[in-house]
């Protein structure tokens, strides 16, 4: 009798668990289909159906995927070091150097190459500082990558010239026009280059994640970093490269930010740690690392830009900080909600 | 013969040796001196008794935050949201304040209610913040670096929504500005100083001599045990998120007083500098060390780096690359300086 009982309950058990696997595998794309239904019903009474200004229409697609360039290209990366267990707070300003330092590099006459080279390699730069201070020097990843943030905001505001805003045409130097064909000309489908850079940077992620070593790897330390070093596992190379990485895509999104606003603004990455680390967390990878997946962190990045710039459309723009912070904590109990084991401290 | 082995002391504990931690502080001491002897060779009229006074005055928020900042960080706990809370109180203590119906721009009317019932309805609307903290961080078991943040960007958004974007500094009654404006007369020395100085000592006294306040160490140095000898952990942790905001919050209403303005860019960043200070007074993330005096040091040493910097007229750009480098060295030498002591 008390057998039969132990055994229902833990079909009980199974169950729910399944269930909750379920929701986890599909909660996402319900969001995703709710938030483009909502916003493609507004605004009915003034256009049409995938008319133009409709939030389902060809332009408007597009210029939502252009503007979700930089998290995309970004967020791939800073996934795998979520599910490594590391986080930067970082890219951010990471983001704005690298704007600064290649918007810098087109103004004073270099042409594109080198300067997107130079500008990766100080990218790869800020992602191995990062490293060595959480690798090497074991400072706690938070505090080392606050003090790197804050190095990095103030390098690119050291390096715009007193009195400006940002690197930008001035009196004596103009900036070339063609800074502006990386991440606005359009090549396929109306969408520029930097558009199909930032997927070939998500399909080398999901690769990355998938099918190498350097993913199981980071699985490994992220589920139990003394277990995968016992293992044989070198977990400080693994996390110093994964912040390398890191480094590289932000640069890479930096870039991309600058060839679109066509100025080097030394703040125009503040709050991206924040949109990645939001993607990542609605993409359901877990706090404490170990498991997660590069491609549903993309469906997370799309919603959240959907949110922050479909909704600029309804309400004011003094909004989006509120929207942004509501999303973020519903993103954290969603996650909370659906995690398969609960660890009680 | 074991037994006896079991129960020798170890080597911190021993009289005559300095703990840890106040050999830390004593440490931050030494550089405060340094760093200072240096700056006043710098630059010029450094040394003034009035200068030396405004390193510490000018500084209040900071260190008002700190003790929260502090307590939090020594049970491994961050709080980012501070500087929204900071906002958030301003913004809403102007807008109870502000007359009903006065005029038609809609950032001149508030709710008309009284200045002390507004002050007592703001400082609740800050602590709902920390509830939120400690709700997620306590209950839910969230890292709190994730949650202050999403709760930092929810008060200065809310803040943002009720000044649209600006701020609300029209139809103020007069009392409003009466906090602000006190002081003793012909020196920097105002209300908030004084109750800089007041919170400085009760934390201290906190810290030091209650139960409460030995604990939040123990629950720093191993939140497991200390759940298991009987401590309970959420409670602690309510009652310092709730702290925590609640300082940010008098923060808030005493700037928005002295500014007679609710701005909902107010305190930008001021949740890095609380941190950055907690960091340089020698205060652990990973496990129960750290203390408000050494927290205090922390203030002084940051506010003579970056006078200072603007004393030998650095941009003020400098700032973040300087407090960057400061608080990297800062981490780095107690490490070197604790190793060190322990071999």
């Amino acid at each position: 009798m008390n057998i039969v009982k132990a055994d229902s309950i833990r079909q009980k058990l199974d169950r729910s668990t399944a269930v909750r696997a379920t929701i986890k595998q599909v909660y996402i794309y319900v969001v995703l289909a709710t938030i483009v239904f909502i916003f493609s019903i507004v605004k009915l009474d003034k256009v049409e159906f995938f008319g133009r200004g409709h939030f389902l229409s060809p332009d408007s697609i597009i210029n939502l995927l252009r503007t979700a360039v930089p998290i995309l290209t970004l967020s791939g990366a800073f996934t795998l070091l979520m599910i490594s267990g590391y986080i930067d707070l970082s890219v951010g300003s990471a983001m704005s150097l690298s704007a600064v330092v290649f918007s810098w590099m087109i103004l004073n006459g270099f042409s594109f190459l080198p300067a997107l080279v130079i500008t990766l390699i100080v990218g790869i730069a800020m992602g191995f500082l990062n490293g060595t201070l959480v690798m090497k020097l074991r400072i706690t990843p938070v505090i080392a990558t606050l003090v790197t943030l804050s190095i990095f905001k103030g390098m690119a505001l050291l390096i715009v010239p007193d009195g400006l805003s940002s690197i930008k045409s001035s009196a004596e130097k103009t900036m070339p026009a063609w800074i502006n064909d990386y991440a606005r000309k359009e090549v396929l489908f109306g969408l520029p280059w930097a558009f199909w850079v930032a997927i070939l940077a998500i399909v080398i992620m999901v690769i990355i994640q998938k099918k190498t070593i350097l993913g199981k790897y980071a699985a490994a330390i992220g589920g139990n970093r003394l277990a995968a070093e016992l293992s044989g596992i070198n977990a400080v190379l693994v996390g110093w490269l994964i912040y390398i990485i890191v480094g590289f895509f932000a640069a890479l999104a930096g870039i991309a930010r600058a060839s679109y606003m066509s100025l080097g603004d030394p703040l125009s990455g503040d709050n991206m740690e924040l949109a990645c680390i939001i993607a990542v967390l609605l993409g359901g990878t877990a706090f404490s690392g170990g498991e997660g997946s590069v491609a549903k962190t993309m469906i997370g990045a799309i919603i959240i830009m959907c949110v922050t710039t479909g909704l600029m459309t309804v309400i004011p723009a003094y909004w989006q900080t509120l929207a942004t912070g509501s999303v973020l904590l519903i993103a954290v109990v969603m996650n909370q909600l659906l995690a398969q084991d609960k660890v009680k401290v | 013969m074991q037994i006896k082995q079991l129960q020798k002391p170890s080597k911190p504990l021993t009289k005559g040796t300095l703990s840890d931690e106040s050999f830390i502080t004593l440490f931050m001491v030494g550089v405060l001196i340094v760093v200072f002897g240096i700056a006043c060779f710098a630059v010029p009229n450094f040394y003034k008794a009035q200068n030396i006074i405004n390193l510490v005055t000018n500084n209040w928020f900071i260190i008002i935050l700190g003790i929260g900042v502090t307590f939090l960080l020594i049970t491994g706990n961050f709080d980012m949201s501070v500087g929204g809370v900071i906002a958030l109180t301003g913004v809403l203590a102007v807008y109870f304040c502000q007359g009903r119906n006065v005029s038609q721009n809609v950032l001149a009317n508030g709710l008309g209610l009284p200045y002390g019932v507004a002050v007592g309805l703001a400082l609740l609307c800050a602590m709902g913040v920390g509830a939120i903290n400690a709700f997620f961080i306590a209950r839910l078991k969230v890292p709190s670096i994730i949650v202050t943040l999403g709760t930092m960007m929810l008060a200065r958004g809310t803040a943002q929504v009720i000044t649209q974007g600006a701020q609300r500094n029209t139809s103020l009654p007069d009392s409003f500005g009466v906090l602000g404006s006190l002081g003793i007369p012909g020196t920097s020395i105002r209300l908030a100083v004084i109750v800089m100085i007041v919170l400085i000592l009760v934390a201290f006294i906190f810290e030091k001599k209650t139960v409460f306040g030995r604990r939040i160490y123990l629950i720093g140095a191993n939140p497991v045990a200390a759940r298991l000898s009987g401590i309970n952990v959420t409670r602690y942790l309510t009652a310092l998120y709730l702290l925590s905001s609640l300082l940010a919050g008098i923060t808030g209403i005493l700037l928005a007083s002295e500014f007679k303005a609710g701005v909902s860019s107010r305190a930008l960043g001021y949740e890095f500098d609380a941190l950055v200070v907690a960091l340089l007074g020698g205060v652990s993330i990973s496990g129960g060390f750290g203390s408000v005096l050494g927290m205090f040091l922390g203030a002084i040493i940051l506010s003579v780096v970056t006078s200072s910097a603007t004393g030998l007229l650095l941009s003020p750009d400098w700032q973040f690359t300087l407090k960057g480098i400061v608080t990297f060295i800062a981490i780095l030498a107690q490490r070197f300086a604790l190793d060190k002591r322990r071999n």
